[in-house]
């Protein structure tokens, strides 16, 4: 996909309801900014509008409230509008927390650099990084998932910033897939590798990734696009909960048990970090302590959540 | 030997290296009357005295005889560009075409020369050596038309050394030897009577003679009286000897053609290549280096050297033969992202493959079987035949076998596990006979062993032998070499493929299997396919193909007259389908199937009829479908995988098991049939096979590694093997610490 020949406004165009909470994990809150671009077709404009569907519902549940998540899609989804939801952000967002942002349709890229494709004037590259520049959340996240996105790796890329993309670079320039596995892997147990019952950006990645593999490889074509995924700790970058994880995080009776549960985490993820320097017995050993402390919360979870629902009957 | 035909173009199936053309006698072209002292001093093997009367013709203003000089010296660069320069000035001359075309042989350009000698004829039609020049280059391919041409050119003009040559040497590698004396010994005759030097006709009956049982035999003699640095006469040996399949002997030639020609690039570059058909790699990569010094313009050479880098890239490993001081039997060459998930399949295989061939035709293997799988088909084609593009499959020397990898194909579209079997067979049949059985033979047994080692496998009928069949094209069963070697028609390989398999079933089914090891030994004894036929089957060969041809028509049944039926039913079947009317669909489908039961390729009537009746809701109707055409050889991974799922919702756990083992050999790439088929195992207490299956998952990378590590986890608990489950368990949480079933599992195996 070089360019779209015809824009289509969208008929559904709006700034979707917000929702209101704290999301747990180690940012203080993590904003959410999803932006639908334009179809141009039919099959594309339905595609893009069910993937934004899909991952509104998912990260309004991982967000917790509304505030944090903002929709731009349609008529909405202008350079100007977008360039204001930014200018909100950079006045909300504090340090500690965490910003992602969704763009979803097609790019395209020529000689100036990358181009998201909307209503008006498209937005560059270069706009991006200044309006995420603007915003101080510490860590951020930017998926593209259009076609040429790998053209804005390097303009997009900062010290403490995750981009995904769904292309390898700027020639890439047919429509993709990536954007349909993307979304799906939101509410796909498939995805959730580590079995803890929430989809991190990592995650989605990965599940994407192999997806669009095997859409080529099944479709018996070469594929076209190649998806990168640039910075460090994707995996911190919770998108969405698979089922009841969402309601256990509310629920006061297990708060103590799954801030337990977190700090047993961030202690497994220290040791694997320092697998090098261990033996392999060493490791297995510390290893194994961890995971039977956790073999226990994990019982007691279970058992709080039994008696919970005991009591909802 | 080779295994699969049907890609490839006819002739190019023996292309091994081209002998070298020592002769310059005006049927090639005619050449400057200054090069005449010069050539009869290279002749002679004074390569001083003739390189210094070569340049000397570089001072004649003449640039043929330039272009010609620059050729005889090496420079086959200068000797281009003076063949363009002597055109412009000539360029209606259609021998300076011929013997530019010549130079492009020289050079390993064989497209390139035909069009050269295209252009020639386009010049004048009865332009004897341009006929004789394309006549050349359809023999180097192996192509049948070859020898009308070189009749052609003998009508028009019989004082000739040349054509005879060539037609000697065409009937050489049908085997022919009688004919080919013939032609060869007129072709002596006139080399002597026109004054040309008789080296090719010398190397040629050197040739024939060494064939007939001689190696070191007068002609040989001769060639090297005439001239002693003549390595050509080894060189074309060496030829013969690998068109027959005998690589221990050609490499025994070669390093003889190298000994007395040190500068003969050519038999440097077939010396590493056939080096290397025996496994021995390093001494083969010093040969190419120094053909490759000398000769930068063979692809083979190139192309070779470059697959010998890419080696770092394979794991090797070895097999032992049971016992504690088992000598290596097997080594297993495989790629290094897939050896983790190939070797146990390849590895069972092989073994079962040398344990059945070995008792069943009573040989002893005498070195290792070397196996190889190339997941990058160019690759495996340099390896086989040193030039990429080819379409085979899979290729044994002797104890070497080669093949693609499952990787490197599309699913469906390649089977290695009967593409292994069949190579492993010719490694029995080549080795048990010394090589000298004739390629018929080595491939109907192949193709027949992979029909008795599974239902499943082996070749499927397909309308082109029917069709041969019914019109009575089969080949008569002493001329059946010639359907592989010189083929008519680009189809003739495909068929005479089956054909021999075919053969071989029915002298197992009529006579015995028994029969069949007898002739093998009769092979082995150099007794030709009529006489062995004759001698074992007590029938004559006339006989035997009458009694063959009404076999062939009885086992092909209702296909034999049914496949205008079979098309017409299977189109109105699919045109239902694709209209969604799948009722409609039952019924041409059911008379396609009864017109071409054997039918397994695309579109299949048993596809079409699973898929009629789970629409319809008859689940149990649609196993039966799919079963039948698994047990025929349909080969589709999903078909067969929807099968296996069915069969599983069925509760029909053991024939599921059947219908994924299958698949392995077939398509193994896919990590759910390794999930699924595990878990069967378990929980039918297969612990050791669940333990490969889940393996086989891990090797193959999953997204889900964790749930891979615990499954294996879950196997390892099964065998009693708690230390390697507790460790896999651990891996499991390592990616996913809070993993409910695996954090219960390490409860269990805790230390």
């Amino acid at each position: 996909m070089t360019r779209l020949a015809t824009r289509r406004v969208l008929l559904v165009a709006c700034v979707l309801p917000l929702w209101v909470g704290l999301s747990r994990g180690a940012p203080a809150a993590t904003h959410f900014l999803l932006v639908e671009g334009l179809g141009g077709e039919r099959r594309y404009a339905e595609s893009f509008r069910e993937q934004i569907s899909g991952m509104l519902a998912a990260v309004r549940r991982t967000a917790g409230d509304e505030a944090l998540v903002t929709v731009l899609a349609g008529t909405d989804a202008t350079a100007g509008r977008i360039e204001s939801a930014f200018g909100a952000l950079a006045g909300r967002v504090s340090p500690g927390d965490a910003l992602a942002v969704f763009l979803i349709g097609h790019g395209s890229h020529d000689g100036g650099g990358y181009k998201f494709n909307i209503p008006g004037p498209d937005v560059t590259g270069a706009q991006l990084k200044l309006w995420l520049d603007a915003v101080p959340a510490a860590r951020q996240l930017v998926v593209s998932t259009t076609s040429s996105s790998g053209g804005a790796l390097d303009t997009l890329k900062g010290a403490q910033r995750v981009v995904i993309t769904a292309t390898k670079n700027g020639r890439e320039k047919n429509a993709t897939v990536f954007g349909e596995y993307f979304a799906e892997a939101f509410a796909a147990t498939e995805a959730d590798t580590n079995k803890n019952d929430s989809i991190s950006a990592l995650e989605a990645f990965q599940y994407a990734e192999s997806k669009v593999k095997a859409h080529y490889a099944d479709h018996q074509r070469l594929a076209t696009e190649h998806p990168q995924l640039q910075g460090e700790r994707a995996e911190s970058f919770m998108l969405a909960r698979l089922g009841d994880a969402a309601a256990l995080a509310e629920d006061p009776s297990t708060r103590e048990l799954l801030d337990r549960r977190e700090g047993l985490e961030l202690k497994i993820a220290d040791l694997t970090a320092r697998k090098d320097e261990l033996s392999q017995s060493e490791f297995l050993k510390e290893l194994e302590a961890l995971l039977l402390e956790m073999a226990e919360i994990q019982r007691q979870i279970a058992g709080e959540q039994a008696g919970s629902g005991e009591e909802r009957q | 030997m080779f295994r699969r035909w049907w890609w490839v173009a006819a002739g190019l199936v023996l292309a091994a290296g081209s002998p070298v053309l020592g002769q310059r006698g005006d049927g090639r072209g005619v050449r400057h009357a200054a090069l005449g002292p010069c050539d009869a001093l290279h002749d002679r093997g004074k390569a001083i005295e003739a390189a210094a009367c070569y340049r000397g013709v570089l001072e004649v203003a003449d640039p043929a005889a330039q272009a010609e000089a620059y050729w005889m010296l090496g420079d086959l660069k200068a000797a281009n560009d003076w063949f363009r320069e002597a055109i412009k000035l000539e360029p209606e001359d259609p021998d300076l075409r011929v013997r530019w075309g010549y130079l492009y042989i020289d050079s390993h350009q064989q497209v390139e020369a035909g069009d050269l000698f295209q252009e020639a004829l386009a010049l004048d039609e009865n332009h004897v050596p341009a006929h004789l020049g394309m006549a050349t280059v359809l023999a180097s391919r192996f192509e049948g038309k070859a020898a009308e041409l070189a009749q052609e050119a003998l009508k028009r003009k019989p004082d000739q050394a040349e054509g005879y040559l060539l037609l000697g040497r065409m009937a050489l590698e049908e085997g022919d030897l009688a004919a080919a004396r013939e032609q060869l010994e007129q072709g002596l005759e006139q080399a002597l009577n026109l004054g040309l030097a008789p080296l090719e006709a010398y190397a040629l009956l050197a040739s024939l003679e060494m064939l007939e049982g001689e190696r070191d035999n007068r002609w040989v003699d001769k060639a090297l009286a005439y001239n002693p640095r003549y390595g050509e006469v080894y060189a074309e040996q060496a030829h013969f000897y690998v068109i027959t399949r005998r690589y221990r002997e050609a490499t025994e030639r070669l390093r003889k053609a190298v000994a007395v020609a040190p500068s003969l690039w050519q038999a440097h570059a077939e010396l590493g290549v056939n080096l290397m058909r025996e496994g021995i790699d390093d001494e083969g990569r010093r040969h190419l280096e120094i053909a490759y010094e000398g000769d930068p313009y063979s692809a083979k050479t190139v192309n070779t050297l470059r697959l010998l880098d890419t080696y770092d890239q394979f794991d090797t490993f070895e097999d032992r033969g049971p016992g504690a001081d088992a000598a290596v039997r097997a080594v297993f060459r495989l790629d290094k992202d897939e050896s983790q998930l190939l070797l146990p399949y390849v590895r069972e295989l092989t073994n079962r493959a040398i344990d059945e061939f070995t008792r069943k035709y009573g040989f002893e293997l005498k070195s290792p079987v070397r196996v190889e799988f190339y997941p990058n088909h160019d690759d495996f084609a340099v390896r086989t035949m040193a030039m990429p593009g080819i379409g085979l499959l899979g290729v044994t020397f002797g104890y070497v076998v080669a093949m693609d990898s499952p990787s490197g194909r599309e699913p469906g579209g390649f089977h290695w596990g009967t593409t292994l079997w069949h190579e492993l067979a010719h490694v029995f049949t080549l080795e048990s006979t010394d090589h000298l059985v004739p390629r018929w033979y080595s491939e109907g047994i192949s193709m027949y062993e992979e029909w008795m080692a599974d239902v499943r496998w082996g070749e499927s009928v397909g309308p082109e032998y029917v069709e041969a069949v019914r019109k009575r094209e089969l080949l008569p069963i002493v001329k059946l070499d010639r359907g592989f070697i010189r083929p008519k028609h680009a189809g003739q390989v495909a068929i005479s493929y089956m054909q021999a398999g075919f053969v071989c079933k029915f002298i197992a089914q009529r006579w015995g299997e028994g029969k069949l090891v007898e002739l093998l030994r009769g092979f082995a004894a150099k007794v030709p396919t009529g006489a062995n036929i004759e001698a074992v089957l007590d029938i004559s060969p006339e006989d035997f193909d009458e009694q063959f041809d009404d076999y062939m028509r009885d086992a092909l049944g209702p296909a034999l007259d049914g496949l205008p039926r079979w098309r017409r039913h299977l189109k109105a079947a699919l045109e239902s389908a694709r209209e969604g009317d799948w009722d409609g669909a039952v019924e041409p489908a059911e008379a396609a199937k009864a017109a071409y039961p054997q039918h397994v390729g695309s579109g299949s009537a048993y596809v079409l009829l699973a898929n009629a009746h789970d629409k319809a809701g008859n689940r149990e109707a649609a196993v039966a479908e799919l079963q039948e055409y698994e047990r025929r050889g349909g080969r589709q991974p999903e078909t067969l995988k929807k099968l296996a799922g069915w069969l599983e919702e069925a509760g029909r756990d053991a024939e599921a098991v059947y219908t994924y083992n299958g698949l392995i050999y077939n398509w193994p790439q896919d990590e759910e049939l390794h999930a699924r088929l595990g878990d069967l195992h378990l929980e039918a207490g297969r612990a050791d096979l669940a333990r490969r299956e889940f393996e086989a998952v891990l090797a193959l990378d999953p997204l889900d590694r964790a749930t891979a590590e615990y499954n294996l986890a879950r196997a390892y608990v099964k065998i009693g093997d708690l230390a390697s489950a507790r460790l896999h368990v651990l891996q499991a949480l390592e990616r996913a610490p809070t993993f409910g079933p695996a954090l219960q599992l390490l409860l269990q195996v805790k230390r």
